[in-house]
């Protein structure tokens, strides 16, 4: 848009002029540039300036004949019009100069007549200014009305300016504007009718000067800022135009085109903009469109077709950047039915992208056209290019200058001249980087417009003429981006034409792998149709690889093969084609991504999906290629994973032995490797995994031609993706394994066993476990097959409830609530060992161990024995694991085998402990805390001071094993020792006695308290026990069990009662009772008493008695008693009663209880001992 | 003058490309038609704009390059027809007319058993076909 002279580029402003007063100019001028419409002024400082807006004379005879034009415009008219040729003239005149002294005025009428004649010839229309000092200057009414008459002016057109009153001058400014306003509309109006008048009534000797007036009538419209006049004249002189080229014959046919083309350039660019920046899009758009297709085929001779091209291009470049300056929108009016008869414009064609790619377009065309056009002259030789060929004042027209002494003619050129004239001109242009430039801007718009293929397209452009231009790294990384979206696509003849490129552009950067990679890709692409084939194999059409065709494929392999065979090839001859193999191998590599596994695809399924170690599997390996000439594989080499299965196949064809001999895995020798087009080539292979863990194929290597590797990624049949470019193909569709379920379920990998542990792992218990001992389990590791190197024993320790920990994480940290704890691991051979694991063990969990195996060989056995103790009945599982390596190296340590035994464990309570207490016989305390809670809910015993008191204490095996107890005892703390004695009475006589499965074991203890206290605390039972075992096991396992007693209430008993009888009595003989009440107070204690009849004894005394007793004396009543009746007998009730406590005491039954022998028995003493001992018990 | 008809599958690739020119612009005419598909995206993917023709088979004018005009016709199916003209002015009705005809062999080629949807149309006759409506554009003749 640019190239355009500003002239055109703007809107036309009024033109007026100025003469006289210079001081005013500058105030006048920036008033006059600040309106609205605009003027532009031209300042003349005095009347002999005025010249210059004079007419240039035309010396021509008006009486000769019109002479046709020698051109449609003339370059200069509109720039004159606007800077030189004065709509109105205003002559400033300062009054003192028209009033007073007659020899001024004389002057300033001469001035005013002068300027008069100047600007007749122009039509201009004058205006006077009268220039003030003051307002009040009062200027005679004659003097403004000759003046006028002189002027031949209206009285509005004579201004008065005053020049020192700033409201009064802009007054005055204000009505020059709009008389100049006023009169510059009047002149343009005026100058466009006198013009269309001539259109109107034909009045023109050429169709040259037909188009001129209806450009200026647009011209002096666009003055006005008649827009749709304006429009309308520039259509009828563009039409006028088009029209002119069958018919005009003025020039030679090449300038006479170049001519016209250039006027409507302008034209065009005029009812362009005027259209867009109206906001008529649509219109703008259309107009567009005709214009183009009225100028599309008028190319012109060939020699010059590149001019056409040129300025097709930039009738492109211009419409996409008014489009784009004008920021057009598709305007909501617009029915979005886009290319239908509703709306018949597009979406693309209201985005300058479009414009700016066509242009491109068409610029490529120019320059292919000028390199025909070039490459012709040059073969002509015809250089006569002549010298200062300069434009001519005519829009589009160039003429020769030549000199001849001093006299400088002009002279029209001949079309052979012109054409070398605008071949050596346009060859001074790089196209390429201006077509770059226009197709990157399209290209970066379509790209935010969301068109990746226009985008792509203008990319595939841009690499385009980076390749004609020499810069082959720029073109590749541009290609490769395009191929990218046209392999995805499946587009495989645009494919073919970028694949070309990129080959050509490899072959140029000397990159020899990209040449294998891409020929390669190139010779394996589906051809889209075969029936294309008959067209020439224009390369400048099609690209440099031609047009695909089977053919084309076959001989693009074979060009591979030549290099890798360092064969010469034909095309080496062209030149510049060194590719050479440098290196001894190309290295290809080929994963599922890539776009060459249409040239090379591995399939590998395993038959099975899992395997023992060491037993053999199949494997299927599959290849297919679809480059179109079979290929013959030398060697190929299968990798997996474990490389000990690595195997390579070796065609027997080619013999090459050679190539594996640094192969370290199984070479198989194979009839016949060759890869025929489209084809799987089926190979089954046996092979042997000795590690157990996953087994994958990981690539299969083929070896073509010796040199070139092509390294495949191994895929599974099950998951193999189609091949991007040939599913599209209508053709049948193969499958790697001839079995159908291993070709849709085949995988690569498989799963290779563990070997099976030959080591046992025992795990003994001897029953349920005891709460408090320290139970252990025997384990032994038996070495049955295997060695076991580097052997971890893990042990752990689960609530066998489940839940699995044994207590909630929160209580980890108190030992105490572990009800079941892993005490250690205890090793038969040495101790030293299994003490520093008992520290690990213990650092790490209570119910977590891991105890190292010492290596062990085959058939040797080792064992430990995990003590774990209870805290609480709580039955828990065992698991024990052995993990072991079958030897020390590095690599099995990887391959662990293990072993797992599990083992449920119950803990039981060996012994439930109770006690009693009793009173000794017939001596009952009066005790306080007894009376006042007679109801006999107090949970505490009540004990007498300074009286021997009975415990009794059972503990009773509720195992099934008989348990052996070695000791029992009260444990009390020093104070309780001072203050209370515990004397045990019998007790275990022997080493230890045996308590048999739900047996009871008593003993007694005789307990002196020496001290009142009523929350006394006798100690601790303390039952030592162990389970009776034969002799020589565990000897020293004794576990002492402890159980508190509950808190005793100590009082000192203010009365005793003792009772004394005979131990038996004898029927019919009278025997005494006596009972004894001793006050043990400080207080005289009144007692009553009384004794209730019994039917089997007589007796004597009272029924009722009270007495008073001192302080600590003792009181006796006694009464004769004669038995009536054998046998145990009950003792006549007695009831003591302390008055002053309220307290009555009756003993015991029990212990008011005599045996009555009928007559005098006859018994040694030890029984009636042994006999008592139990009536005590 | 008719100078290619396309088929394009549900990606975007050809399923059907045959071009009746004698000159050298085979490769072009697979340029514009693939550029094409941007517009057919674009009118496809924006129903808001395009809400009348919501139902509407044909697409219109997709747009003008150089001497070409591209036509496209989207099926129900969503397989892309387009055709490609070098004529100036393409009636509305024409063009409709002509997608009728080739939709009705389409639609009979890919009906033959042995035709995998979504693979290229190799049928001969499918061919035949469409070169004797592609002849018969403008015409007004029915085949």
């Amino acid at each position: 848009m640019e190239d355009y002279p500003e002239e055109l580029r703007t809107p036309p402003v009024p033109l007026v002029s100025i003469v006289g007063c210079p001081e005013l100019h500058a105030s006048i001028s920036a008033a006059l540039s600040i309106q609205q419409p605009p003027m532009n002024t031209l300042a003349l400082p005095d009347f002999s300036k005025a010249n210059i807006l004079s007419r240039t004379a035309k010396n021509r005879d008006p009486l000769a004949p019109p002479q046709a034009p020698s051109g449609i415009l003339k370059k200069d008219w509109l720039l004159k019009h606007r800077t030189r040729v004065p709509a109105a003239v205003a002559a400033l005149f300062r009054a003192d100069q028209v009033s007073g002294d007659p020899a001024q005025w004389l002057q300033a009428c001469s001035d005013l007549e002068n300027l008069k004649s100047i600007i007749q010839g122009r039509h201009s229309k004058l205006v006077v200014i009268l220039v003030q000092a003051q307002a009040g200057d009062e200027l005679g009414e004659e003097v403004t009305v000759a003046l006028r008459k002189r002027a031949e002016i209206d009285s509005k057109n004579l201004i008065v300016l005053v020049q020192n009153d700033e409201t009064e001058r802009n007054k005055s400014l204000l009505k020059l504007m709009s008389v100049f306003a006023e009169l510059c509309s009047t002149y343009y109006k005026e100058e466009g009718r006198r013009i269309k008048a001539r259109i109107e009534k034909r009045n023109f000797s050429s169709v040259e000067l037909s188009v001129r007036y209806c450009f200026k009538v647009a011209v002096y419209a666009e003055f006005r800022r008649d827009w749709p006049e304006a429009l309308k004249f520039y259509e009828e002189g563009i039409r006028v135009l088009r029209e002119m080229i069958g018919t005009s014959t003025r020039l030679p046919p090449a300038q006479r085109l170049v001519e016209i083309k250039a006027v409507a350039d302008q034209f065009h660019f005029k009812i362009s903009t005027l259209l867009l920046h109206a906001g008529k899009v649509v219109e703008a758009i259309t107009w567009f469109r005709k214009h183009i297709r009225s100028f599309e085929r008028v190319i012109g001779s060939p020699e010059v077709a590149f001019l056409h091209w040129e300025w097709f291009s930039r009738q492109f470049l211009v419409f996409g950047e008014l489009i784009e300056t004008t920021s057009t929108t598709v305007p909501d009016t617009l029915s979005p039915r886009f290319g239908t008869a509703d709306n018949a414009l597009t979406e693309w064609e209201f985005q300058p992208a479009y414009y700016y790619q066509l242009a491109a377009n068409y610029l490529r065309e120019k320059r292919c056209a000028l390199e025909c056009s070039s490459s012709g002259a040059n073969l002509t030789g015809d250089n006569g290019i002549p010298d200062s060929i300069m434009p001519s004042v005519y829009v589009g027209q160039y003429v020769r200058l030549f000199e001849q002494g001093d006299t400088i003619s002009v002279l029209p050129l001949s079309d052979t001249e012109y054409t070398s004239y605008a071949l050596s001109e346009a060859e001074r242009f790089q196209d390429s980087y201006e077509i770059i430039a226009l197709f990157r801007k399209a290209y970066e718009s379509f790209q935010s417009l969301g068109g990746t293929r226009m985008a792509s397209s203008c990319s595939a452009g841009m690499a385009i003429e980076y390749y004609a231009a020499g810069d082959f790294s720029n073109a590749k990384q541009l290609f490769d981006v395009v191929a990218g979206l046209y392999r995805q696509e499946g587009w495989t003849t645009l494919l073919w034409e970028i694949l070309g490129y990129l080959r050509e552009c490899s072959r140029k950067l000397n990159s020899l792998m990209d040449f294998i990679s891409y020929s390669l890709e190139m010779a394996a692409l589906p051809l889209f149709s075969d029936r294309v084939q008959s067209f020439s194999e224009n390369k400048s059409k099609s690209g440099p690889a031609g047009w695909p065709t089977i053919s084309r494929r076959e001989d693009i392999q074979e060009e591979v093969v030549n290099i890798l065979e360092r064969k010469h090839t034909p095309e080496v001859v062209d030149g510049e084609f060194n590719l050479q193999l440098t290196e001894d191998n190309a290295h290809l590599d080929i994963d599922q991504i890539s776009p060459l596994r249409i040239v090379l695809v591995a399939s590998v399924a395993f038959h099975d999906q899992s395997v023992k170690p060491g037993s053999p599997l199949l494997v299927s390996v599959s290849l297919l290629s679809h480059l179109p000439s079979p290929v013959a594989v030398d060697q190929l080499e299968v990798q997996f994973n474990q490389p000990d299965c690595n195997f390579v196949m070796v065609s027997t064809e080619e013999g090459s032995s050679g190539l594996n001999s640094h192969f370290h895995g199984q070479v198989v020798q194979s009839t016949s490797l060759t890869l025929f087009s489209n084809k799987w080539m089926r190979l089954t292979h046996e092979i042997k995994s000795g590690q157990s863990g996953k087994l994958e194929c990981l690539s299969v290597k083929a070896i073509i031609n010796k040199r070139l590797v092509v390294c495949c990624q191994a895929e599974s049949p099950a998951s193999m993706e189609d091949f991007p470019l040939w599913k599209f193909e209508d053709q049948v569709e193969t499958l790697p394994a001839k079995d159908a379920a291993l070709a849709f379920s085949g995988q690569k990998l498989i799963q290779v066993e563990e070997l099976d542990a030959q080591v046992d792992l025992v795990l003994d218990s001897n029953g349920p476990a005891l709460v408090g001992e320290l139970f252990v389990v025997p384990v032994t590791i038996l070495s049955k097959g295997h060695a076991v190197h580097s052997g971890e024993l893990k042990i752990n320790l689960v609530d066998a409830k489940g839940g699995g920990l044994l207590m909630s994480p929160r209580e980890t940290e108190e030992s105490e609530t572990h009800h079941v704890e892993l005490i250690g691991v205890s090793t038969v051979a040495g101790d030293e060992v299994s003490k520093d694991e008992v520290d690990s063990i213990r650092k790490i969990q209570y119910s977590f161990g891991v105890v190292s195996v010492p290596t062990l060989g085959v058939g040797d056995s080792w064992s430990c024995k995990l003590e774990i103790k209870w805290h609480g009945a709580k039955s828990v599982m065992l698991y024990v694991s052995l993990g072991y390596s079958l030897d020390s190296s590095e690599d099995a340590a990887l391959h662990r085998l293990n072993v797992h035994r599990s083992l449920q464990v119950e803990g039981k309570i060996p012994m439930i402990v109770g006690h009693q207490f009793l009173r000794p016989f017939r001596r009952a305390p009066l005790l306080l805390s007894r009376i006042r809670s007679s109801s006999g809910d107090d949970k505490k015993d009540s004990l007498a001071m300074n009286e021997s008191n009975m415990l009794i204490v059972s503990a009773r095996n509720c195992t099934e094993v008989p348990l052996r107890l070695h000791s029992m005892a009260i444990e009390s703390d020093g104070d309780g020792m001072q203050l209370c004695s515990v004397e045990q009475i019998s007790g275990i006589s022997d080493e230890y006695a045996v308590v048999a499965p739900n047996a009871e074991y008593k003993g007694i203890f005789s307990v002196n308290p020496r001290a009142i206290n009523p929350n006394f605390y006798l100690g601790e039972i303390c039952v030592n026990w162990s389970r009776d075992l034969h002799l020589g096991e565990n000897e020293d396992s004794h576990v002492i069990m402890k159980q508190r007693l509950p808190e005793v209430h100590i009082e000192e008993p203010p009365l005793l009662v003792s009772i004394e009888c005979p131990p038996y009595a004898i029927l019919g003989i009278p025997f005494t009772f006596y009972v004894k009440i001793h006050n043990s107070t400080s207080l005289l204690q009144e007692i009553k008493y009384s004794l209730v009849d019994s039917q089997n004894f007589v007796f004597s005394g009272a029924h009722n008695h009270a007495a008073f007793i001192l302080p600590k004396t003792e009181h006796t009543f006694s009464h004769k008693l004669v038995p009536l009746g054998s046998g145990s007998q009950p003792l006549p009730r007695i009831t003591v009663t302390s008055v002053r406590y309220s307290a009555a005491l009756s003993p015991p039954t029990a212990a008011t209880t005599v045996f009555v022998y009928p007559s005098e028995p006859k018994f040694n003493l030890e029984k009636s001992h042994s006999r008592s001992d139990e009536c005590v018990s | 003058m008719i100078v290619c008809v396309a088929v394009v599958g549900h990606q975007n690739n050809p399923l059907y490309l045959q071009s009746f020119t004698e000159a050298d612009d085979a490769l072009k005419l697979h340029h514009v038609v693939h550029c094409s598909l941007d517009v057919i995206d674009e009118r496809v993917n924006n129903p808001k704009r395009n809400a009348p023709t919501l139902n509407e088979t044909f697409l219109g004018l997709l747009y003008p390059t150089e001497n070409y005009k591209v036509y496209g016709y989207l099926t129900n199916t969503k397989v892309k027809f387009l055709m490609v003209t070098t004529d100036l002015d393409v009636k509305d009705a024409d063009a409709r007319n002509f997608f009728r005809k080739f939709h009705a062999a389409y639609v009979d080629a890919v009906s033959n058993p042995f035709h995998v949807p979504g693979k290229k149309i190799a049928s001969r006759s499918f061919g035949a076909r469409v070169s004797t409506i592609v002849k018969s554009f403008g015409s007004g003749t029915t085949v």
